[in-house]
């Protein structure tokens, strides 16, 4: 341990170079890494903001060139560019541009019809989101109550945001059509041909054909993934649920109201901080023990299986593997059922006389610590094939020439293990690492199937019921959303709220992980 | 218009089509040979063979009435289920469709359920028992159609391991099963139907009172109580045991247990598993500090209910097939393929149901039962952790806190009750009933504030925790020198800006919007 003591004036707090970095020893290197990890934060958050700052800058130089560039257009213009700021496409069409001329139009007039028709009144309903409740009213004749439709909530908020898109849409386009004067009338000032339609046809399937292949898994983006998120995002902000559904009764903006149930400490409770904070502590621990037991374990069976000299390997994998041809609820739900206080499991205890009578039953799902022990448990038993089979892929690609200088070198099993198999293999299933850890942290199946959360625990009892020692934030979620009062609003916030925590440990981890940072390292 | 501008919206968002085409509504009310035909979706039980007969039930009624051709589909869904999946979309819902009784509350305050006219209402009324008839009404509405009135919970045992002697206690009970190593199944901790069992022994109530809109509006609950702690203990016999399982389901017999508690929808499976063997009785009693008490239960029915319509031949041709399908003909048919226990008064004054050994258990029973009338969504929630509150308790303080913990549970649920005046002086807090003083009497309420010094010394009064509830400022008939009245039409904002700070006692009638203020 000289080492140590040649490094006994360097201070870990100072800046180190990488020479002196090498002096240290291995624990003082860790506890550097660390203290210069937590240091950093300040820097990295005040660069975060600089960045934002001038994202925001950059936006208003943007839009201030923007309308320079729209003002000296029109100004410059000729009486064709002109008008086109009025009558979209009428520069192209005049221009011979037909077919371009042509869209322009008819998408300005589409627009000024839709937003007359239906746009103004979408948007006129968006701020309230309705005001006129639906009734029921009498017919004598029949002797039956009918509804009389009113607003609907929901409508408002989906046709107003829809309506909100299309005008930024229009404003795009417009701006896009001035740009296409512009661009014309310098064409023509340096006395080359316009396009023509056909070129413009046939340049979508050769030099544009980028565009024409996108179209349609964009649209399909948006309207799958861009606007439900979008939707979910504002439900947060409003009072959505079971009692108030849009349909049969209005909701409407609360604000930041729904933000407050979690973080106000102030309304007893109604309060449900305590038991988010429970829950995003465990949902972390689970996340942590779902994915580095299922990686080091079947990282160590495909090894196993993988060493010269083992028979028959083909049958391990085989066995493995079908672990995995059982749709995965099926055999979750089968596998709660078996542990439970009367099922397989105990039943078999009982019967070998391993256990003498029911006060030695193992009551797997009602006890807190034995709960958490058997999901994650379960969990290697279903996950460790996965991993396995990726492993095994990945460790008949590392060079044999690596090892066998290694043995050469004399590194023993262990050594080989640590300087080349694992280094090699975060290289590679790094990403993957990442994604499991946050597929974990969202892991619905394996908690709800086995123990729907359970067992209850009776410090979190809010007005809202209660909440399990295996529930997961994603669980938890589902719970408020299917339970009595359907809180909508409630489970967008804590969507929410998820999506915070994963996407600041995604961001970290993105960042340490070396398969982002030294991409020629193993190339 | 409203078809104006959804065909509208597909002519401009050409995408849009694939969305709104599979939304589209569906043109009913064809007229056919004199038949109006409804294409309509039931759902009924998911058990055995129940859409089937759902099915021939529905074909019988259409051969009966010439002038309706109803065009079912029928699917199976569980009845303690369908609110929850009713609620999330009731404009896409069935048309019809059964629940269970303690759903009711929710469906009405979602409009999800059309009230009876009053011919209907009259028909179900003089047929139905009067448990069931309260069970359907809420504020004097009635508001859906019973179909069962066996919504009860009962004890199923195995003759093999116990005696009829054992039946009338609990401890006993508890104790043949532990020295028999069987399991005794009750979901005393997963269900707070089935553990309030024990609080109804001991003469706890939790009533709720709801309004017009099924809002529930206060509770009268003693649960924390003397009594409450009382059935705690008494839940401790069984929580304790090492024979507990907390769980309700018929196929427990072929898995160890020896009782089971539960309802006359487990009879075909217990009675494959038990045959001969299987015995039925009221629940057991408990004995606490020398004092004996007689498990209680909820009794209930099992309701069906029509979709609120807007074309009025259609509610009608519904009304008239869900009286059909709940009379005294399709209840008995049930009963006789299902065991359901009719709530027809003249089903149950046959023989067969009269004689029928699981409803005279669960007649027996009912002489100890709570009718179930509407109870918050919340409270089923809430209740069921006592079951795991009695199961881990090492102390009768620990049982006290668990019943505290309820307590300040259910009556969160109410803290959002009342008026609040919502301004600068309470941070726009629309939850804080605190810092203005409210007191309401019937449709009046008063509140007294401090306006602080403020930029803008504005606000308005809404129900707490209710936005969409602004009472404007319109119609300020006394004090209207002191503010400024004032209606922002942009964002729809009906504030009254108070014109100087000082101390204000602002009184309204929430009917006629009638505002007073007084400066003090």
């Amino acid at each position: 341990m000289e080492k140590t003591n040649n490094s006994k004036n360097i201070s870990l707090f100072d800046d180190i170079g990488d020479l002196d970095l090498l002096q240290l020893t291995k624990f003082q290197t860790i506890l550097y890494k660390i203290i210069h990890f937590f240091k950093g934060i300040p820097n990295g958050v005040a660069s975060l903001f600089k960045y934002i700052f001038s994202l925001i800058k950059n936006f208003f130089v943007w839009i201030k060139n923007d309308l320079t560039d729209i003002v000296q257009t029109f100004v410059n213009g000729d009486y064709k560019t002109k008008l086109s700021f009025i009558i979209m496409g009428f520069g192209s069409i005049a221009r011979g541009q037909i077919l371009r001329g042509l869209l322009f139009l008819v998408f300005e007039i589409v627009f000024i019809v839709y937003m007359y028709v239906a746009g103004f009144h979408w948007l006129g309903k968006l701020p309230t989101l309705g005001t006129e409740l639906p009734g029921t009213a009498y017919d004598p004749r029949l002797d039956t109550y009918v509804r009389v439709d009113g607003d609907d909530s929901f409508k408002c908020l989906l046709y107003g945001v829809l309506t909100i898109l299309f005008i930024l849409a229009f404003i795009y386009t417009w701006r896009l059509n001035v740009k296409q004067n512009k661009i014309s009338e310098e064409i023509l000032k340096s006395g080359k041909k316009l396009k023509s339609a056909k070129d413009d046809v046939s340049s979508l399937l050769d030099e544009q054909f980028h565009k024409t292949l996108l179209a349609l898994p964009l649209t399909g983006i948006f309207f799958f993934t861009v606007l439900p998120i979008l939707f979910m995002i504002l439900v947060a902000f409003t009072n959505y649920d079971g009692a108030h559904d849009g349909y049969s009764n209005l909701f409407t903006w609360v604000g930041m109201d729904n933000f407050n149930s979690l973080f106000n400490l102030n309304l007893g409770a109604n309060n449900l901080s305590v038991a988010f904070g429970e829950i995003l502590s465990w949902t972390l621990i689970w996340a942590f023990f779902a994915t580095f037991t299922n990686y080091f374990l079947g990282m160590f069976v495909a090894i196993m299986i993988n060493k010269k000299g083992i028979k028959f390997k083909k049958i391990w994998r085989g066995i493995l593997v079908l672990t995995s041809a059982v749709p995965q609820f099926i055999s979750l739900l089968y596998v709660s059922k078996m542990f439970s206080a009367n099922g397989l499991v105990n039943g078999m205890l009982l019967n070998t006389g391993i256990i003498s009578d029911l006060s030695h039953i193992i009551r797997f799902w009602e006890d807190t610590t034995l709960a958490r022990v058997m999901v994650i448990v379960i969990n290697i038993w279903i996950g460790v094939p996965y991993l396995m089979l990726i492993v095994t892929g990945i460790l008949m690609n590392i060079p044999a020439d690596l090892y066998e200088s290694a043995r050469i070198d004399g590194a023993n099993a262990a050594q080989q293990f640590f300087k080349i198999t694992l280094p090699y293999m975060l290289f590679v299933t790094g990403p993957y690492l990442l994604t499991s850890f946050i597929g974990n942290i969202n892991n619905f199946n394996v908690i709800y199937l086995l123990t729907a959360g359970g067992p209850d625990n009776p410090k979190l009892l809010t007005s809202a019921g209660t909440a399990g020692d295996t529930d997961l934030l994603v669980t938890w979620l589902f719970k408020i959303t299917t339970g009595a009062e359907s809180k909508y609003y409630l489970a967008s916030v804590i969507g929410i709220m998820i999506f915070v925590v994963v996407s600041f440990l995604a961001l970290i981890v993105y960042n340490a992980i070396p398969s982002t940072r030294n991409e020629e390292d193993y190339s | 218009m409203k078809k104006l501008l959804k065909s509208s919206l597909i002519l401009s968002l050409v995408a849009l089509l694939l969305c709104t085409a599979g939304c589209g509504k569906k043109e009913e009310g064809g007229n056919e040979g004199g038949a109006a035909s409804y294409d309509i979706t039931v759902w009924v039980s998911e058990s055995d063979g129940v859409t089937d007969l759902t099915k021939e039930q529905i074909e019988r009624f259409n051969a009966a009435n010439e002038d309706i051709q109803i065009n079912a589909t029928i699917e199976g869904i569980s009845e303690s289920e369908a609110a929850t999946q009713m609620i999330t979309d009731v404009e896409s819902g069935p048309d019809l469709y059964c629940f269970a009784q303690d759903q009711l509350a929710r469906l009405v305050q979602a409009g999800a359920l059309a009230v009876l006219g009053e011919g209907a209402s009259a028909t179900v009324k003089g047929a139905n028992d009067a448990g069931a008839v309260n069970a359907a009404t809420v504020d004097g509405k009635l508001y859906c159609y019973p179909l069962t009135s066996d919504n009860g919970y009962f004890m199923y045992y195995d003759k093999s391991v116990i005696t009829e002697d054992m039946v009338d206690d609990l401890a006993t009970l508890v104790k043949a099963c532990e020295d028999n190593n069987k399991f005794f199944s009750m979901e005393y901790k997963t269900s707070a139907w089935y553990n309030a069992a024990f609080f109804f022994a001991t003469g706890c109530v939790s009533d709720w009172k709801t309004d017009s809109e099924g809002k529930f509006t206060s509770v009268n609950d003693t649960f924390n109580s003397a009594n409450g702690l009382t059935a705690m203990k008494g839940m401790e016999i069984l929580a304790k045991s090492k024979a507990a399982n907390s769980s309700s389901d018929g196929s427990d017999f072929s898995k160890g247990s020896a009782v089971v508690v539960t309802g006359t929808w487990a009879l075909s499976t217990i009675k494959d598993i038990l045959g001969d063997n299987m015995g039925v009785a009221d629940l057991p009693s408990f004995t606490v500090d020398g004092q004996t008490y007689h498990l209680g239960s909820f009794s209930g029915n099992k309701l069906m209910g029509v979709k609120p319509q807007t074309d009025p031949e259609k509610a009608s041709a519904l009304q008239r097939l869900a009286l059909y399908l709940t009379g005294e003909e399709c209840q008995l048919e049930r009963f006789n393929k299902f065991g359901w226990g009719p709530s027809n008064v003249n089903a149950q004054a046959t023989d067969a149901v009269s004689s029928d050994p699981t409803l005279v258990a669960l007649a027996a029973q009912n002489a100890y039962a709570t009718p179930q009338g509407q109870i918050h969504g919340s409270w089923w929630d809430i209740a069921k952790v006592l079951g795991t509150v009695a199961e881990t308790a090492t102390s009768d303080a620990d049982l006290q806190a668990g019943l505290d913990n309820y307590k300040a549970a259910i009556d969160a649920l109410f803290s959002l009750n009342g008026y609040v005046f919502v301004g600068a002086w309470n941070d726009w807090n629309n939850a804080d009933t605190e810092k203005a003083v409210m007191t309401q009497d019937g449709e009046n309420i008063t509140i007294t504030l401090d306006v602080p010094q403020s930029d803008y010394m504005g606000g308005r009064i809404v129900a707490a925790g209710d936005w969409g509830t602004d009472m404007g400022c319109q119609q300020v008939v006394e004090g209207a020198d002191l503010i400024v009245a004032y209606d922002a039409a942009s964002n729809g904002d009906n504030n009254i800006i108070f014109l100087e700070p000082g101390n204000y006692t602002v009184s309204a009638n929430l009917s006629s919007k009638e505002i007073k203020i007084v400066k003090n």
